[in-house]
């Protein structure tokens, strides 16, 4: 049906219907993508705060990108966000819908439990963990003091402060991707561990030679839709850091809003905006592609 | 044993999951002097610090404001939503695939590429600190038309012609007969909508400006981080209280209707 | 939002010019033109009550006095930046015929959007600037095409308070000049006092977070006390990546890493309202703040210490505010007229007693109109000595963008020691050349 829509002449009255109904997204489609995009494209070779007019400026705004240091940081941080997120985001969240799979008691209450991070919006998550981090009198401090540890300086250390962040973005996060394991782990069909233990297969090789491949699609999904998390990281750093310490959380789109509302930089920020996206899309078809063709142990 | 320590695992993750939010609840309750402690009594408890927070900024109004914009958002994506995906899936037009085309390629385009020119969009009508500007953007969502694209495509096609039989309008007959069908999809939609749009924060702090426009994340954002809350812990806490609460009771209720739109978006998506 | 606001502004402003033109036309009908031609103008004062009180005062004094020349004050929404308002009304052309509360670092952005008038057009201009303002004064305020498009006005030397109290305690007779001697008095000044191994009291804090404008507390006076009163750019160009800078840096470094600074910010108040810290940098108004919410702290006032070998008068940085007069207008002649009434000694005297702010001009300490002034306010005096060898912010296209860079330099030199003070000056200065590159 999809490929012949060209020859396939509307044949019944349906067809104005179906324009009508369409319509809205059209004119949605129109002004806030298809605008958007083009003006995007627009901005790239100008400088503007809205106020005065645009100036055009040529290949500027991506030469000064190049040359700043605060891009490739926003691109690290982010890199390091991800390199820290996602392979514990993977083992959390595999481990525990492992045990939510097997018989279980209250398993609805332990669900409901690790994803109520989840819902609640992300900036009461960073109101709390901020008194969770604070270094003199936070819980977590005191708790390590408590038992005859130091003092963590979570968030006022540079090189800590990002994986501080991506610790409290996994505990929230990770409730999506229980839920997404669990679902993955119930289509894996029974018969398959049966003719595994008629075998002789122990528990263990039957989790490295059935589940793991099997969950396969389960982890494109979660690597993909944390990457595109990771390159949205805001509210976190915003409210948390405001970037620092160091710029060591500044992140693509806080680096974005900073350009574009504190310093009035339209042109530059719609650059910024450009280049993360291209990344964010050459990243996530990397992975697809990596992941998806990594030979089957 | 083995099964001891299975539920112990499970406890002591329900505990690291749950345990922040009572001590938040809790903290909120009791005088500045005793937040940080890391029990949950206190013999002190008071409302101080939410009298203060109500005082200090409307959350009052932040909460209207949030419900009219997520609600508006979320009546627009599941009625327009559903309209384009029964187009898409049910009826024949020109032009037909190449619009699929264009809404998956859309749900794939990174935001960070048109938040800039959506805002000066915003500013070019001249509707920043507006609620029009609140929700424009989130009228439609191409996520939304695909699910509900997906689902439509596998309602029988008997019913649909013996609709249309019967003299039915197209309009009549997504809203009258295949919507019934289609329960699990028109929830799903319209709890990640609302839930997403309520919990938004970067566009409000971007297109409103006015107080008496923000949304309630917005409000307590501009709170924490600006001076107002005056580095007190118990008005901070007490305000994330408040903006968590809605959600908090809402998902109490339809806690399972969540996590399954939660599994189903996400494999799809 | 800023556009929500200019929108409003602009409708307000329209609205008025709207009734002043029915207000301007009506006399006239009945009688016919008369050479009774009424001129209004319009002015922005700042939008901080003492400078509207002030603002109001003189625009009644001296409405009484030009029946013909009718000025109606304005002041600027709180709620926002003039930098913000000032700009949305250049592009909407509802810009004030005068405004006093002009920021020079954003002056280079007003005048590339046309917003102002070059003032030494005018033929009294450089008598009547120069009677004021010493010409040492005078100078940085002149754009690179050599004309003056504004005229300093006031501004606020950034100079040391010290506890005298705490001083006394530790023996530290007289206030620190040189590095040296404030690295001496802020190893004894900084102290455990209960014992528990947690420092109590500090020699000086400063906000740590790279925000642009906390730098004009510590970095950006201090480098032009150790350069001699040289600012951040010479005809356009940055031109900081020198000693001068790097020593500022290593300065720093050394207060934080010797923790005669914090490395956290402070809870519960300003450390020296709470006599927390021994020393604090800081402008003419908290002389003001003091005598409120502080009367029983013993303090002085002295100039910002300065490298070992520097020799000559000690320069600071100032918060000028300046006045223009905005293209819009359509009787400049007028405007000028009202910039000069401004400009005043009666006038300046009225400033002083008003806001506590120092007028720029030379003869402060010799004019008799202000002895009983500073004789009433004798730490004034010192702000008034320093006032001399101010200097303001340049006029330099994205200045809060190369601040909150430095700032960011900064942060990793002084406060977490990752990068030395070359490294640090090196790469600020590689970023301002970028943003100003850009702005070409």
């Amino acid at each position: 049906m999809k490929s012949f829509w060209l020859f396939n002449l509307p044949r019944h009255r349906y067809a104005k219907t179906g324009y009508w109904f369409v319509l809205p997204y059209v004119v949605f489609f129109g002004g806030f993508v298809a605008y958007p995009l083009i003006f995007s494209f627009i901005l790239l070779f100008h400088r503007w705060n809205i106020v005065t007019p645009m100036e055009w400026i040529g290949l500027k705004n991506f030469e000064r990108l190049l040359n700043d240091p605060l891009f490739f940081k926003a691109i690290l941080n982010t890199l390091k966000f991800l390199l820290i997120h996602i392979p514990l985001q993977m083992i959390i969240a595999l481990g525990i819908a492992v045990l939510l799979n097997s018989k279980l008691k209250f398993r609805g209450f332990f669900r409901a439990v690790f994803f109520l991070p989840v819902v609640v919006s992300g900036v009461v998550v960073t109101i709390l963990w901020q008194q969770l981090y604070a270094f003199d009198s936070g819980l977590l401090n005191r708790m390590l003091t408590a038992v005859g540890f130091g003092r963590v300086p979570w968030l006022i250390d540079p090189d800590m402060a990002m994986l501080s962040i991506a610790l409290m973005a996994t505990w929230k996060n990770v409730g999506i991707y229980i839920i997404l394991f669990l679902v993955g782990l119930q289509d894996v069909p029974r018969e398959l561990y049966e003719s595994a233990s008629i075998d002789g297969a122990t528990r263990a090789r039957q989790f490295f030679r059935i589940t793991l491949p099997m969950l396969r699609p389960t982890f494109v999904v979660v690597v993909v839709l944390s990457t595109i998390g990771g390159f949205s990281l805001f509210v976190e750093p915003y409210v948390l850091t405001g970037g620092g310490p160091m710029e060591s959380t500044l992140s693509a789109v806080l680096y974005i809003y900073n350009q574009a509302f504190y310093f009035n930089h339209m042109g530059y920020a719609a650059t910024l905006g450009f280049v993360f996206a291209l990344i964010i899309l050459g990243v996530v078809l990397l992975q697809r592609k990596v992941i998806e063709t990594e030979p089957t142990t | 044993m083995k099964a001891i320590a299975k539920y112990a695992a499970l406890g002591l993750g329900a505990v690291v999951f749950a345990y922040p939010f009572l001590w938040m609840i809790a903290s909120s309750l009791k005088p500045e002097a005793e937040i940080g402690g890391f029990g949950l009594w206190s013999p002190h408890f008071t409302l101080f610090n939410y009298e203060q927070v109500i005082e200090r900024i409307p959350l009052g109004r932040a909460f209207l404001n949030s419900i009219i914009v997520s609600l508006s958002a979320t009546v627009s994506v599941v009625v327009f939503g559903s309209m384009v995906g029964y187009a898409l899936a049910r009826l024949q037009f020109i032009g037909r695939g190449t619009l699929y085309a264009i809404v998956v390629f859309t749900m794939t385009l990174p935001f960070q590429i048109t938040l800039i020119p959506q805002y000066i969009l915003m500013v070019k009508l001249g509707i920043t600190d507006t609620y029009l500007a609140l929700v424009a953007p989130t009228l439609m969502t191409a996520f939304s038309i695909i699910l509900f694209r997906q689902f439509f495509l596998y309602v029988p096609q008997a019913l649909i012609d013996a609709a249309r039989i019967d003299g039915c309008s197209e309009l009549r007959i997504l809203f009258r007969v295949i919507w019934p069908l289609s329960r699990p999809v028109v929830i799903t939609v319209s709890l990640l909508t609302f839930m997403s749009s309520w919990n938004e924060v970067l566009w409000p702090l971007i297109v409103v400006r006015n107080r008496s426009l923000m949304t309630m994340p917005q409000l307590v954002t501009l709170f924490t981080i600006g001076g107002e809350a005056e580095s007190l812990l118990g008005l901070q806490l007490a305000a994330a209280t408040l903006l968590a609460l809605p959600i908090i009771i809402t998902y109490s209720f339809f806690q399972r209707y969540f996590i399954e739109s939660m599994a189903s978006a996400g494999i799809k998506g | 939002m800023s556009r929500g606001y200019a929108r409003k502004t602009l409708l307000a402003v329209s609205v008025c010019a709207l009734m002043s033109w029915i207000g301007c036309n009506n006399p006239r009908g009945p009688e016919g033109a008369g050479r009774s031609e009424v001129v209004e103008l319009t002015y922005w004062p700042a939008p901080n009550p003492q400078e509207v009180q002030l603002a109001d005062t003189l625009v009644r004094r001296w409405n009484r006095t030009h029946p013909t020349i009718q000025v109606r004050m304005q002041s600027i929404p709180v709620s926002q930046s003039t930098e913000e308002v000032l700009l949305a009304a250049i592009a909407g052309k509802t810009t004030p015929d005068v405004c006093s509360n002009i920021w020079p670092g954003a002056l280079h952005e007003y005048t590339r959007a046309g917003g102002l008038i070059p003032l030494d057009q005018f033929t009294d201009f450089d008598s009547i600037a120069l009677a004021r303002t010493p010409r040492d004064l005078l100078e940085p305020f002149r754009s690179e095409d050599g004309h003056y498009y504004q005229i300093p006005w006031k501004t606020n030397p950034v100079m040391m308070f010290y506890n005298l109290r705490m001083f006394e305690e530790v023996g530290v007779a007289k206030a620190p000049r040189t590095y040296s001697e404030f690295f001496a008095a802020a190893k004894k000044l900084t102290r455990d006092l209960d014992g528990d191994g947690q420092i109590d009291v500090w020699a000086g804090e400063r906000d740590i977070r790279p925000i642009w404008w906390q730098r004009l507390f510590d970095f950006y006076p201090f480098y032009i006390a150790a350069s001699g009163g040289k600012t951040l750019f010479k005809s356009g160009e940055p031109d900081f990546n020198d000693d001068a800078a790097r020593i500022v840096f290593q300065f720093f470094q050394e207060c934080y890493q010797q923790n005669y600074f914090p490395h956290t910010y402070f809870q519960g108040g300003d450390p020296f309202l709470l006599e927390k810290k021994a020393t604090h940098f800081s402008g003419p108004w908290e002389v003001a703040t003091l005598h409120s919410l502080a009367p029983h702290i013993r303090y002085d006032v002295a100039p910002l210490p300065v490298p070992d070998d520097y020799a000559g008068p000690v320069y600071t940085s100032g918060d000028y505010k300046n006045i223009g007069v905005f293209g819009t207008t359509k009787h400049p002649r007028e405007a000028w007229e009202f910039v000069k009434y401004l400009l005043q000694a009666e006038h300046d005297l009225l400033l002083l007693l008003t806001t506590n702010q120092i007028p720029v001009r030379g003869d402060l300490l010799t004019n008799p109109l202000f002895a009983e002034y500073f004789r009433q306010n004798s730490k004034m005096v010192r702000f008034a000595e320093q006032a001399v060898s101010t200097r303001g912010v340049d006029a330099a296209p994205d200045l809060k963008e190369i601040l909150d860079a430095i700032s960011q330099e900064y942060e990793a030199c002084a406060v977490y020691g990752k990068k030395t003070p070359t490294e640090a000056v090196n790469d600020a200065f590689r970023r301002t050349k970028v943003i100003v590159e850009w702005n070409k």
